[in-house]
């Protein structure tokens, strides 16, 4: 259950995954599987859940938090992804139409490198120098950082018909009660920051049950050994897509290959022949000549 | 004889339609023999699935066949089975049609030149009489349907079964004596495979003489009906080539078709030549042998003509015989169709010097092709040159056939003229020898 889940520190609440958790098994969260799933590049036995099924008019958001550094992310802890890997991925999305606007949170620390993308288009950056929350007294270590609480906080309150565009985006987390240095970018963004709806990258209406309950955690022994073994560090690096067409929410995008229409012969065509068929019948066929036939 | 036919025709369509219904019918639409890259329903559907997905079918060296055949496979892809039951069945009732009428006239010149005394009085046991000829087209149908060649052509679906459809009818159109269908129906079956063209001159000499035209090439009537005739054959042909044109918005099914069937670029092994020769030929020679090889079918025409002149159904049966040797990829279901005609000639087999040789070979060779084709490519353990023995000694077992066909018809020609038992001038019997 800590997979792909945040945990707010006080209540327990437990956040379901979004409607395109890629975090599904720590294994396959890697900079290649990610890479192949933004651009594409699937191996044909892939199952559609498994698939960014983007066409031209679905807007992105990607959401990367855990562990970075200058120009670069962490995976895992164990891999890392650049900015200019990223910044080709992107590029390659845009060249094959596959967003129609991005909006890229970076959520670690020193998440600036984003600033360094020069050519994609219709970019939304969003970074953050993160600095860590109240660490959680049942765990013992920080389960979460400032920026990711007074943004989940901010979206809590969002319901699929708000009005809140970009702008108050940037106003949720500021300096004095993040102790970070968020920014963003909104240079390669086509449009005016005022003018986008949050809804446009976090609208997509997805059932999200929010239990009161405890979570009772018997085994205390094997309960770290998980910890351990996923992370030594509070976040696992949790990647969510949502995927939000404008025009309805769960609407499946159409597929890449060219659609299959039954191809008709040209009407011209078959007027011709039935014409000539004809005209040849009735020139060999007069009443005179069946008797010689049959 | 039509309740016969009938009984024929059920017991063929029987016969096709449990094999279509039994596990046979997936290895025989695979078997080279029976099928080629120009015949194959596997590309077919493939050509009206590339079709289907808006690519033109000709892109990529999957389909071979005519537009026309698009056209109507388009419509009637879910009763494949039946459209090529019905072209079988159509074949051998054109074919049974048109061998009674030709009967019909055989036996009346023959009365006429009875008549006429114009036979020798020995050779009064070479003429034929209606009760031998009376179940020789029953015969002939039942050849062409209940040949093993045919069954097998038609349970893989090959389109070369309506090209024999399309041949028959042709055959049946001319025996008539009706020009324009015969010229509609070459020119359907030339612009499926281009050989059967060479039909046309048989075709013409036919017809001239059913409406009493002298053949002969000095007189202006002569050059007045070829000139009919091309102009109908040319202009049908033309015709239907830019019908073609609009059926797929593009020409680009020439090369595909007639580029590949004349300049041979497929070497998968078949029952022909030409697959052989051209996998080890040197690409330096290729235009040189594959000019050779495509006069080699066309070659035979001028000749023939001239000798079979007076017989001009059976130089038609020595023509599509030529062809389906000779043509760039036979298949069994080319063969079939000439086969069908051996009835008509069956009074002369007493003339026939090498019958039993010529069927062993053919039997013992249709044994031997899936042999040899196990052995080389699943075994491993022969290779093509064995597969193009057996290849070559079925064409050689053809030609033998056809060539002892000609020799007895001749002969027999020779001894209606000349008497039955020819003694020399010093009064020996004389042996009569086919230069």
């Amino acid at each position: 259950r800590f997979q792909g889940d945040q945990l707010l520190p006080y209540t327990h609440v437990l956040l379901q995954n979004l409607l395109f958790s890629f975090s599904s098994g720590t294994q396959s969260v890697t900079v290649e599987n990610f890479l192949r799933v933004l651009t594409g590049r699937l191996p044909p036995s892939t199952p559609r859940s498994k698939r960014l099924l983007s066409d031209d008019r679905s807007n992105i958001l990607i959401y990367l938090t855990g562990h970075g550094g200058n120009g670069f992310l962490k995976f895992q802890d164990s891999e890392e992804i650049s900015n200019v890997e990223l910044a080709d991925a992107f590029e390659q999305m845009w060249q094959k139409r596959r967003y129609n606007e991005l909006l890229f949170i970076i959520d670690t620390c020193q998440g600036s490198f984003g600033n360094l993308f020069k050519y994609n288009l219709n970019i939304y950056f969003f970074t953050l120098f993160v600095f860590q929350h109240q660490p959680d007294l049942a765990i013992g270590v920080h389960l979460m950082d400032r920026y990711t609480f007074y943004l989940l906080e901010f979206l809590e309150d969002i319901h699929p018909a708000s009005k809140a565009n970009m702008n108050d985006l940037f106003k949720v987390c500021p300096k004095s009660q993040c102790v970070s240095t968020p920014g963003h970018r909104t240079d390669l963004f086509q449009r005016d920051p005022a003018s986008v709806l949050i809804t446009d990258f976090f609208g997509s209406v997805r059932k999200v049950e929010i239990t009161t309950e405890t979570v009772n955690l018997t085994d205390p022994i094997k309960f770290i050994h998980t910890i351990t073994k996923l992370h030594p560090h509070p976040d696992p690096p949790l990647l969510l897509f949502l995927l939000h067409p404008p025009s309805s929410p769960l609407l499946p995008v159409s597929p890449q290959k060219p659609k299959q229409k039954d191809w008709h012969p040209p009407d011209g065509f078959i007027l011709g022949l039935w014409t000539l068929i004809l005209m040849v019948f009735f020139q060999t066929y007069g009443v005179k000549h069946l008797k010689h036939i049959f | 004889m039509a309740a016969s036919l009938t009984l024929l025709v059920i017991v063929a369509v029987t016969i096709r339609a449990a094999l279509y219904r039994s596990s046979l019918a997936e290895p025989i639409a695979e078997r080279v023999e029976v099928v080629s890259p120009i015949t194959a329903w596997k590309r077919v559907i493939e050509g009206l699935a590339l079709l289907d997905l808006g690519v033109s079918p000709y892109s990529g060296d999957v389909f071979h066949e005519t537009p026309l055949i698009i056209y109507l496979f388009h419509f009637l892809v879910d009763y494949a089975e039946i459209t090529f039951m019905l072209a079988d069945v159509i074949a051998a009732v054109a074919l049974y049609m048109a061998v009674k009428d030709f009967n019909k006239q055989v036996f009346r010149k023959q009365k006429f030149a009875l008549e006429a005394n114009r036979y020798p009085a020995d050779c009064l046991e070479l003429i034929r009489s209606p009760t031998e000829m009376h179940y020789i087209p029953l015969k002939v149908a039942m050849f062409y349907l209940l040949n093993p060649f045919t069954i097998l052509s038609c349970v893989a679906k090959s389109t070369c079964g309506l090209n024999n459809a399309v041949l028959a009818l042709f055959v049946l159109t001319t025996i008539k004596g009706n020009v324009l269908l015969s010229a509609i129906f070459l020119c359907l079956a030339t612009y499926q495979s281009i050989y059967p063209l060479t039909l046309c001159a048989p075709a013409m000499l036919y017809l001239m003489q059913h409406q009493y035209i002298p053949v002969n090439p000095r007189r202006a009537s002569f050059w007045w009906f070829v000139v009919q005739y091309l102009f109908m054959y040319l202009g049908s042909l033309f015709v239907i080539v830019c019908l073609s044109f609009f059926l797929l918005g593009s020409w680009d099914y020439l090369p595909s078709v007639y580029g590949f069937i004349l300049s041979v670029p497929d070497l998968t092994p078949n029952i022909g030549l030409f697959w052989y020769f051209f996998a080890e030929m040197f690409e330096h020679f290729r235009l040189f042998f594959l000019c050779v090889f495509q006069i080699n079918v066309f070659f035979y025409t001028i000749p023939l003509c001239i000798k079979l002149k007076d017989h001009p159904v059976f130089l038609m049966f020595m023509q599509l015989a030529v062809i389906s040797i000779f043509k760039s990829y036979p298949t069994v279901g080319d063969t079939a169709l000439y086969l069908a005609f051996l009835p008509v000639w069956s009074h002369l087999h007493r003339f026939l010097r090498n019958i039993f040789l010529v069927s062993c070979v053919l039997l013992a060779c249709s044994a031997l092709f899936p042999v040899l084709w196990h052995l080389w490519i699943y075994a491993g353990s022969a290779n093509s040159n064995f597969y193009y023995a057996i290849t070559l000694l079925f064409n050689v077992a053809q030609i033998l056939l056809v060539s002892d066909y000609f020799y007895a018809y001749l002969r027999r020609e020779h001894h209606l003229t000349y008497g039955l038992y020819l003694k020399k001038k010093d009064g020996s019997e004389a042996t009569l020898v086919l230069k």
